[in-house]
């Protein structure tokens, strides 16, 4: 099969490494982590603008690697050839390789920040993306200084105790390990990073089996949605969490 | 400008410390404490919601706007005590949902819920089904509002309202709910009885369904 894959670049190292060994013939386009930061709506379509710009007529299916994404990917529509989408929450279930691991593992982990190749090297959105983060325009990620100057000093201390760090909740970094990486760094400076907020620290081992089953067209109806020509994704927030729908 | 007028202003400037003055100020002026709640305060939120909905405030200004409200209303509550002409608008259960950790929409949600009016009972973040339920009993809730912010931690939303009727109380208390990936269809799909867009949504939605009741 020829195929086309339209992805997060936070899979780069992992949809690398497996397209590399894909039996199919894969082209691969990724898109800014940033997407996920700007909110549900524009997320969504900036999405379908980069699924409409791909030559359909070259390829069997497209790939969509993605999760949900806090609803990012609802409504996103299958032209002329299939769409395949991975079912999962968002991309831990990928790095996890299954979504009942993942599952598992977050119900018995509450306050876990993950870390990847990915995550460790392209988590920071920058440039436009940054500036149209949903954060950002709410007024979080605001600089205590920058509170001082708005709101003055004594508005600024409560508006920090509640909003300036974000990650109040958060104590633990999980990194995950997917057998890709080609030294310790990523894992290194999860573990400084860890240190540095007072945050305990996990590795786990990842499985790249279900990337790889992505990228090798072997599409079980339980690990993966179809989504077919003239439909779109909907969430099911069920088990399943996905499923195509007829498109207007 | 009124008394009246200065407090909803200095609500709406998010100025604790001038609303606690004027509050101070009102009732050393012989202004009944009741007064200061539809005449000042919650004139003051409404305000305050529609400018966040109109995307003229953001969060850090709803959270001071609280804040100063919350000035007022700490001098006020001790004083209704047992005034008869004031009656809650009812009390509210809120809480993010288990194995969700996010609590600035919920903690907005509350204040602008108390300067409505309605007594809040905070369970806070990760709240098991269960914590509900004994909250709901304890406080003889009239509405219980859940909160989540991500597709994997909604579902359990859910469990809130099976273990509410697993406990014989459904029939006794609303649920509301809401959050980031919250929508109206999956409020329905799940039985809640209502659904927040916002901040100020909620607070409408909680005022009806407690006249509903």
């Amino acid at each position: 099969m020829r195929l086309k894959l339209l992805s997060c670049e936070i899979f780069f190292r992992e949809f690398c490494a497996s397209v590399a060994r894909s039996p199919h013939t894969i082209d691969v386009e990724f898109l800014p982590k940033g997407l996920h930061d700007i909110g549900t709506e524009p997320m969504h379509e900036r999405l379908q603008a980069a699924l409409d710009r791909v030559d359909e007529k070259a390829y069997d299916a497209i790939l969509l690697g993605y999760g949900l994404c806090n609803n990012g990917i609802v409504g996103l529509r299958a032209r002329l050839k299939p769409l395949i989408v991975p079912r999962a929450h968002d991309c831990i279930t990928l790095f996890m390789g299954s979504a009942e691991r993942y599952m598992d593992y977050f119900q018995n982990h509450p306050g876990v920040y993950f870390k990847t190749t990915g995550w460790v090297e392209r988590g920071d959105a920058d440039g436009e993306l940054s500036q149209l983060a949903l954060g950002k325009k709410l007024g979080l990620n605001q600089s205590y200084e920058e509170l001082v100057e708005k709101y003055g000093e004594d508005n600024a201390r409560y508006l920090w105790e509640q909003i300036g760090e974000l990650a109040k909740h958060y104590r633990q970094f999980t990194y995950i390990e997917m057998g890709i990486e080609r030294d310790q760094i990523y894992e290194q400076r999860t573990r400084e990073e860890a240190a540095a907020r007072g945050w305990k620290f996990e590795k786990v081992t990842g499985d790249i089996g279900l990337i790889e089953r992505f990228v090798n067209g072997v599409w079980d109806e339980k690990e993966f949605l179809v989504v077919p020509p003239g439909h779109r994704i909907a969430p099911t927030y069920g088990g399943d969490i996905v499923a195509a729908e007829q498109a207007d | 400008m009124s008394i009246f007028d200065e407090l909803q202003q200095a609500i709406i400037d998010g100025k604790a410390p001038v609303a606690k003055e004027v509050t101070e100020r009102a009732l050393g002026e012989g202004v009944r404490p009741a007064e200061l709640f539809p005449n000042a305060i919650v004139p003051a939120m409404n305000e305050v919601g529609r400018r966040m909905r109109d995307c003229e405030f953001f969060i850090p200004e709803v959270l001071i706007a609280a804040r100063a409200a919350r000035a007022a209303t700490d001098i006020l509550r001790p004083l209704l005590v047992g005034d008869e002409e004031v009656r809650s608008a009812g009390t509210v259960v809120c809480g993010t949902v288990k194995g969700d950790l996010h609590d600035i929409g919920k903690n907005i949600v509350a204040m602008m819920l108390e300067s409505a009016g309605f007594q809040i009972v905070d369970l806070g973040v990760d709240v098991p089904p269960e914590k509900v339920v004994a909250a709901v009993r304890e406080h003889g809730a009239n509405v219980v509002a859940m909160s989540a912010l991500l597709t994997t931690t909604m579902v359990n939303m859910k469990a809130v309202i099976d273990a509410l009727a697993a406990a014989g109380l459904r029939d006794q208390v609303k649920v509301m709910v809401g959050g980031a990936p919250v929508t109206e269809s999956w409020a329905q799909s799940i039985g809640a009885d209502g659904y927040g867009k916002d901040a100020s949504a909620a607070v409408e939605t909680a005022r009806s369904l407690v006249a509903a009741a």
